[in-house]
């Protein structure tokens, strides 16, 4: 039996208000329970497709749909912040609460859940990312690896289907990094990961998709992309097996 | 840091045990009274009575001074010429090299009162409920969401704005930059807040994404549930009353 998709991407072009077209005929499929790693150089437009996908950001052309629905539309894009996470490049511009609890707690609130409920939630997020007891810690006195644990959670809490990382591993010490690989390979979610963070790609993720300039260059399993050489400098990447 | 409200220091207390909601209403209550009062009696006991609600929060005294030192120095600038304005008819003070008013003193001393009984009284206020449910009450008291929005994240991004100016100054200093009264240092202190302005801008966008992207539509909504008890309504009672006393006691001593 054929794998559900959770994402479907259709000649996907975006330009920005400036004229930068950041993105041009995208297009691809990712599977229920996929693990896929994004990479491109700086100015791919990697973060501009997590931004489409999440809804934040409105395609000129082309279609798309996340976990069954469009964003495009406006009762649909209502219903993707519970059914896709995405954690941002720098945790600071996510974790906006006074208190790591309440920022848990942001995500489930907004969904109308009942307070029992959304207690329940933020325990188990913490605990999952191993922030248990951090609930009245304000934000700002965490560390670097503390925050994006804590940024994590946040989405965590929402259960979301589909989870977007962009850059997870920027500002993390190693052991930050270890942690943070054994957490995504333990979440039972379809994942994207865009980074520039080669060996975490090649850890978390089967398959690979190099973007460079708003177009997919290359689409296939994480080894294969990775080991080519000649690919990988093409788009000002490096390859992790050097 | 001076300004972080970290209220893990503060003891329990009788105040912090007040339902937010009433302890919010009483506060700014009490607050618009001393912010009107134009009398020295009225000043003064107001002041005292702060200081006694500071003392009745239990708020440590070092906490409780820093802040307060930080506050009352904003408003230095505009109060430490008062004195030195003479006009006709004032009584005055001779020093042989400049002349003290004495109705600036006066006037000095009474706005220092209702300035330190105000900042008092607000950081009994934020030091003894969490900020979020301090939040929460506010819109439950129909104080505009926005403007509690906009509350909220300017005390969350403004220690991310401080770090971001320190690092910037590191950078200048490392380039041999040094704070003089010259067109260079003045050029250079602009293109720093312009810089920083951006900054802040490109990360309010930043955040606004990252809220939408959670489900945020607007609404302010928090784990804490507001329950009145007979000691709320007494609190809020007793602060009320001493406000409008106050009140009324100032206008008719004018």
């Amino acid at each position: 039996m054929e794998t559900p998709l959770a994402i479907v991407i259709n000649h996907l072009d975006f330009t920005y208000p400036d004229g930068k077209q950041a993105l041009r005929a995208v297009q691809c499929q990712v599977a229920q329970g996929e693990s896929i790693g994004l990479v491109g150089p700086n100015g791919a437009g990697k973060t501009t497709l997590f931004l489409c996908l999440a809804g934040v950001l409105n395609a000129a052309s082309g279609s798309l749909r996340v976990a069954g629905l469009d964003p495009r539309i406006p009762a649909e894009r209502k219903q993707l912040p519970a059914r896709v996470g995405i954690i941002f490049q720098n945790s600071d511009d996510q974790l906006f609460s006074t208190t790591v609890g309440d920022d848990v707690a942001f995500g489930p609130l907004n969904l109308g859940l009942p307070t029992n409920e959304v207690r329940g939630r933020v325990a188990e997020a913490l605990t999952h990312v191993g922030l248990a007891g951090f609930d009245a810690r304000v934000p700002f006195h965490l560390s670097g690896g503390e925050k994006r644990r804590a940024a994590i959670a946040g989405v965590l809490a929402m259960r979301p289907e589909i989870l977007l990382l962009d850059e997870p591993s920027m500002f993390l010490d190693p052991r930050g990094r270890r942690e943070l690989i054994h957490l995504l390979n333990g979440l039972a979610v379809t994942k994207v990961i865009a980074s520039h963070d080669l060996k975490l790609i090649l850890d978390t993720c089967r398959r690979v998709i190099v973007l460079d300039r708003g177009s997919i260059a290359a689409d296939g399993s994480a080894e294969n992309i990775l080991r080519d050489t000649a690919l990988m400098e093409a788009h000002g990447l490096e390859s992790p097996f050097r | 840091m001076t300004l972080a409200l970290d209220i893990s220091a503060v003891k329990p207390s009788v105040i912090q045990r007040l339902d937010p909601r009433w302890k919010l209403a009483g506060v700014l209550l009490a607050t618009l009274a001393m912010g009107w009062l134009r009398t020295g009696p009225a000043a003064c006991t107001a002041l005292l009575s702060a200081f006694a609600l500071v003392l009745l929060a239990r708020l440590p005294l070092q906490w409780y001074l820093r802040r307060l030192g930080a506050a009352t120095l904003l408003f230095v600038v505009f109060l430490a010429w008062l004195p030195f304005v003479v006009e006709e008819g004032d009584l005055t003070f001779d020093l042989s090299i400049v002349a003290l008013s004495l109705t600036g003193l006066e006037q000095l001393a009474i706005l220092s009162a209702r300035l330190v009984g105000m900042v008092s009284l607000m950081l009994v206020l934020v030091a003894t409920a969490p900020l979020h449910d301090t939040f929460k009450a506010a819109r439950a008291l129909f104080i505009p969401g926005l403007l509690v929005q906009l509350v909220l994240l300017t005390y969350r991004y403004v220690f991310l704005l401080m770090e971001e100016f320190g690092r910037l100054r590191t950078a200048l200093r490392v380039r041999g930059f040094r704070n003089r009264a010259d067109l260079h240092s003045y050029r250079t202190i602009g293109q720093v807040a312009g810089t920083l302005l951006v900054r802040s801008y490109e990360r309010s966008e930043r955040v606004g994404q990252a809220m939408r992207c959670r489900g945020f539509d607007g609404q302010f909504r928090s784990l804490h549930e507001f329950r009145t008890r007979p000691a709320d309504v007494l609190a809020f009672g007793l602060l009320a009353g001493w406000a409008i006393g106050l009140a009324a006691w100032d206008w008719f001593a004018r």
